[in-house]
């Protein structure tokens, strides 16, 4: 698929849109995940990277993550991801469980799938509500890794081109505890469709 | 010391002496081709087994079953001889558990690795595969060394 520079432009600016709704679902889900902690939205962004570019969307490579990965398909397919930082995933599982984790057995692993499946899932909602159509999301799987390693393998298993479309949005507690991103990657051959559910896709 | 990365999808050659670097691997497999006598090193960071949407490949290092023939070519036109290559991989995990949604990309690619270097006839002398851990690999042409990396353990040689 190709674009000129304007509808690009264009493109990115409605999924970015879409992104800030999605994302906003998203962090009031986690928000009474945490018991009302008050939240802040990132503002979202919308855009065309290259594969190197986006392995640095998520920190450092080396950097140890958290994240949760869901297949969605029906009406759009595609794939989420939640990326947390290390740190992040402890605050989170520390206020969870009541302990921070040093070691990642099941129960915290599975809890960290938990929080991925409501912050994903309602930000599908929020997709789902806006373009009209059935979303499913798949059961989310969960890794512990290296940065670039949990991305890339995300990416593999997307088998995406060069270039890759991706809203990505995050979120803060005032005290800065929590810091993720949501990055959702729809499949180049339903990015089209999902322009045209919003009316776009004539342009 | 030259420490040269190589990212997804590249092939990077070095003769002589210097590192090369594959950060972040994960279903990726990193792939290493080595002349130990006429110290040619080659490394491949190999994203997927094939190229199954089509198109343009510009990019022979990011599939399995374009990366060996590229890295042959490179290798050979640097001085190495094909029949004295010897191959080491490391990568291929599947980091992600409890869903099914991620297809294990990387058991695919370490299986379309190994059917390549046997169709070139360039053995496999040492692997460290599959398994849920992310790794970084580093191969020093000067001496032939390959260190593996998986956080939280001691490196390991190849």
């Amino acid at each position: 698929m190709t674009y000129d520079r304007k509808q690009d432009e264009f493109r990115l600016d409605v999924l970015k849109e879409l992104g800030n709704i999605g994302a906003g679902h998203a962090t009031t889900a986690l928000s009474r995940l945490l018991g009302n902690k008050k939240l802040t939205l990132v503002v979202p962004q919308a855009m065309i990277v290259g594969m190197q570019e986006s392995m640095g969307l998520c920190g450092g490579p080396e950097s140890l993550v958290g994240a949760i990965y869901i297949r969605v398909s029906g009406g759009l397919c595609g794939h989420m991801a939640l990326l947390l930082p290390f740190t992040s995933v402890q605050s989170l599982l520390g206020y969870l469980l009541g302990a921070t984790p040093q070691e990642f057995s099941d129960m915290e692993l599975s809890t960290l799938q938990e929080v991925g499946n409501i912050v994903v899932t309602s930000y599908l909602n929020a997709l789902a509500e806006m373009t009209n159509t059935v979303l499913y999301p798949s059961v989310p799987a969960v890794a512990v890794d290296m940065a670039a390693a949990v991305w890339s393998s995300i990416l593999a298993g997307a088998e995406v081109a060069d270039y890759i479309t991706i809203v990505q949005t995050g979120f803060q507690t005032d005290a800065e505890i929590i810091d993720g991103t949501i990055a959702f990657i729809p499949d180049e051959e339903d990015l089209a469709k999902l322009l045209e559910a919003l009316g776009m896709g004539e342009l | 010391m030259e420490e040269v990365f190589v990212n997804i999808g590249e092939i990077k050659v070095l003769t002589q002496e210097g590192r090369l670097v594959a950060v972040g691997l994960g279903s990726c497999v990193g792939l290493i081709l080595y002349d130990a006598l006429a110290k040619v090193g080659g490394m491949a960071h190999v994203f997927l087994p094939t190229n199954r949407k089509g198109g343009d490949n510009p990019h022979p290092g990011k599939f399995a079953d374009t990366a060996v023939a590229a890295m042959v070519e490179q290798m050979t036109a640097l001085g190495a001889q094909k029949r004295r290559l010897k191959a080491k991989m490391a990568g291929g995990s599947q980091l992600f558990s409890y869903g099914a949604s991620v297809m294990d990309v990387g058991r695919q690619n370490v299986e379309a690795l190994q059917r390549e270097l046997q169709t070139a006839g360039i053995p496999l002398v040492a692997s460290d595969v599959l398994g849920s851990r992310g790794r970084k690999l580093i191969f020093d042409v000067g001496t032939g060394q390959v260190l593996v990396f998986v956080i939280g353990q001691e490196p390991v040689e190849l």
